[in-house]
């Protein structure tokens, strides 16, 4: 400040100087993170002894020692390892994991028919696929179609036999707008229009008045739904019942049902307990409050034993369905709580602005409140989805042969007899690898979505 | 943020010459309103003439923003009848949306949508409470951007802009629905001092094109400009109303001259 004022120098920066020593890359950052302090040292050398350690003797069951090709369990353990000794218990035996895998992913379902359950996954992989498409418009009618019909669809497939009208009607509408969606992506992605304008286009009604258009469109899909129908009837598949499901499959089968219904069945309640009606709010309350308030293991047992007494017989009641319906119930009623969670954080003043611009109390809620409520529910209602995949297992409490029971079920085999461990570590894994996922996609969710209001 | 209306003080200059009409627009009459045991409107009688450009002032809890709300229905009335071009606010709803349809509002705190871009803002409401085609509710949305003077802004989100300019949106976002009636309940309060003439601007803008206006705010400036009546309201009750020369040179009540001396001192 002192001598450039009454000089006329140039301001010149003064140059920059390295850093001090060790403040910077990898010797800076562990002098700062890891031996701060002797007691940081310490810390240190004991944390890095105990992972190593654990390392060590992860390696040495898991893959060191560990036995990938025998026909029994005592072949396992009776296997020499190179220093002459015997594997015994301390390595896995993934022999048997591999001897069972298929029936821990399929249940029971019988081998020629599991590409039935392979093209199930891929229908709804496809079927979702279009929301990653950024050319494809329509996306809100996409997911809905897809939630609300592919169930049908997929127990049409894997269920097989006669199916009855009602399944077979639903099943039909489900394929149908399936090869409709795609329709629609294929005209999006080779013409740059979608499936419905083309439609109008090529019947000459372009130039017609707009209600015009939604007959045509909807007698074109009338034929693809016809089309669909009769194709369906043609389908000649081998009955297989759903106890003889089982399994990963089953387990996805639960929990991804109840995923699905969660978010719509959890809207309605959440609005129905904030609703000025009486008898809904006090309906909507008392059922939240119920079922949150009851283990899911107690809904399932009252599912599956008492709920058939009160049914008509001719209705017969298929286990797995009332199984379903008690885990929807129940994540319906914890999904109503994360909504009205998310609702409570809304501002009155989008309330009021939005009604103050005509806007009915649906419309308020479908364009205003829900799209922002949803997005700061993200991490809440993928944390409780989580919590939902691993609660499924406790289906295999009542009987469900889902992943976990097949697990404890191969250590039963007369071959594989003692086999325990190794299957629950598969099974885990399994948990690990789609639970971590569906964290990691949240995250992700969280930045792109809840974050993408510009700057705030 | 634009510099180029802050420069001009909006509210100095020519008043704006009202082009109000006989026709009555809006009729309370002996309108209360309870809070639970507390009486926050008090036998209000007020009627607004078609282009009648009136501000409230007074005391914070009076009741000016009450009042207005009331006529949009954001608030319930207990006793008493509000007429809005001639349609009864009562539990009807048919009328209240009726009625919301040709009122605009904008609020102190602006409440855009923060999950919709500028010009969804704006289209929102044409499209699904008027029905229009989104091309034109679109084009529609443009034109007041560009009176607003913010057009270039019609692709980003409302977190993005300053406080003065989400204001004008919000305004723009109003007229979108063509009111005929619009609320300003304190438009500038939030707002920092070189972004509230940008406001000011386009409220007297909005003035000069004949607009019915009830406006609840503090900047007497902006009163002595546009205001064909300023009421002044104390504890739920209008103690004075009268034209804005009248009401600043030669107030009657005490609590008026008590109110304008608090004001006027700073
Ligand atoms: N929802 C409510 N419940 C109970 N009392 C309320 C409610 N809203 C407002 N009040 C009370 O009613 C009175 C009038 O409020 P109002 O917001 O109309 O005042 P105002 O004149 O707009 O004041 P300000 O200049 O501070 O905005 C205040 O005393 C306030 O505390
Ligand atoms: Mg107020």
């Amino acid at each position: 400040m002192s001598d450039t004022t009454h000089s006329d120098a140039v301001f010149r920066p003064k140059p920059s100087l390295p850093p001090p020593p060790n403040t910077v890359g990898v010797v800076g950052w562990l002098r700062k993170n890891l031996f701060g302090g002797p007691i940081d040292t310490i810390f240190t050398v004991v944390g890095i002894w105990l992972i190593g350690t654990l390392l060590v003797t992860v390696y040495q069951y898991g893959i060191a020692n560990a036995v990938w090709e025998a026909n029994s369990y005592r072949e396992c353990l009776d296997t020499v390892l190179p220093n002459g000794e015997k594997v015994g218990h301390s390595g896995a035996c993934w022999a048997g994991v591999a001897v069972w895998m298929n029936q821990y992913i399929y249940g029971r379902y019988p081998d020629p028919e599991q590409w039935r359950v392979q093209l199930c996954l891929a229908i709804l992989v496809l079927w979702l696929m279009p929301f990653w498409l950024p050319r494809v418009t329509a996306k809100i009618q996409t997911g809905l179609s897809a939630v609300l019909t592919f169930p049908f669809l997929a127990a049409h497939i894997l269920l097989g036999g006669e199916a009855g009208s009602f399944l077979m009607l639903t099943s039909s509408l489900a394929l149908a707008l399936f090869v409709t969606v795609w329709l629609n992506v294929i005209t999006s992605y080779a013409m740059n229009k979608s499936v419905g304008k083309l439609v109008v286009e090529l019947t000459g009604m372009a130039d017609k008045d707009d209600r015009l258009h939604k007959w045509v469109l909807l007698a074109g899909f009338a034929v693809v739904f016809l089309g669909a129908l009769a194709y369906e009837s043609s389908w000649d598949l081998v009955a297989v019942p759903t106890t003889d499901w089982g399994g990963l499959f089953l387990t996805l089968c639960i929990s991804g049902i109840a995923i699905a219904s969660a978010i719509p069945s959890g809207v309605i309640l959440a609005l129905g307990r904030r609703s000025k009606m009486p008898v809904i709010r006090v309906f909507c309350t008392m059922w939240i409050e119920l079922f949150r308030s009851v283990p899911l293991i107690t809904i399932l047992f009252m599912a599956v034993t008492m709920m058939p007494l009160f049914l008509p017989v001719e209705l017969n009641p298929d286990k797995l369905v009332m199984v379903i319906v008690a885990v929807c119930i129940f994540a319906s009623a914890y999904m109503a709580e994360i909504v009205r969670g998310g609702l409570q954080a809304i501002p009155k003043g989008q309330y009021e602005a939005a009604q103050a611009l005509g806007l009915n109390y649906w419309k308020v809620t479908t364009f205003i409140v829900m799209p922002q409520a949803l997005k700061l529910m993200i991490p809440n209602i993928v944390g409780n989805f989580i919590g939902l995949l691993k609660d499924t297992t406790l289906v295999s409490i009542i009987g469900l042969y889902d992943i976990l029971l097949m697990a404890k079920a191969s250590g039963q085999d007369p071959n594989w007899l003692g086999l325990h461990a190794e299957p629950m570590l598969f099974a885990a894994g399994v948990f690990f690898i789609i639970c971590f996922a569906m964290s990691k996609y949240s995250q992700h969710l969280e930045r792109t979505i809840a974050g993408g209001y510009g700057r705030r | 943020m634009s510099m180029d209306t802050s420069s001009v003080d909006p509210t100095s200059g020519e008043y704006v010459a009202s082009t109000m009409s006989d026709e009555v627009v809006i009729e309370l009459v002996q309108v209360n309103k309870w809070y639970g045991e507390f009486h926050v409107l008090k036998d209000i009688a007020l009627s607004v003439n078609k282009g009648e450009r009136i501000v409230i002032c007074g005391p914070s809890g009076s009741g000016k923003s009450t009042l207005i709300r009331c006529i949009n229905r954001l608030e319930e009335h207990q006793a008493g009848d509000i007429l809005v071009n001639g349609t009864a606010l009562d539990t009807n709803v048919k009328n209240i949306d009726a009625i919301r349809r040709d009122v605009g509002m904008v609020f102190q705190s602006f409440n855009l949508f923060p999950h919709l871009t500028i010009l969804e803002n704006c289209t929102l409401a044409p499209i699904w409470v008027k029905g229009l085609p989104k091309a034109e509710a679109e084009k529609i949305a443009m034109q007041y951007l560009e009176r607003v003077k913010i057009p270039e802004q019609a692709a980003k989100y409302p977190g993005q802009l300053s406080g003065g300019q989400q204001q004008r949106v919000a305004i723009a976002r109003s007229l979108c629905m063509s009111p005929n009636i619009m609320l300003f309940d304190e438009p500038t309060s939030a707002l920092d001092p070189e972004m509230i003439s940008e406001v000011l601007d386009v409220m007297v803008g909005l003035a000069e094109t004949g607009m019915t206006m009830l406006v609840v705010t503090h900047e007497m400036g902006f009163a002595k400009k546009v205001a064909d009546r300023v009421i002044f309201m104390d504890q739920g009750e209008v103690v004075e109303q009268n034209t804005p020369d009248e009401f600043f040179n030669n107030p009657k009540s005490d609590r008026t001259k008590l109110f304008l001396s608090q004001i006027l001192a700073h």
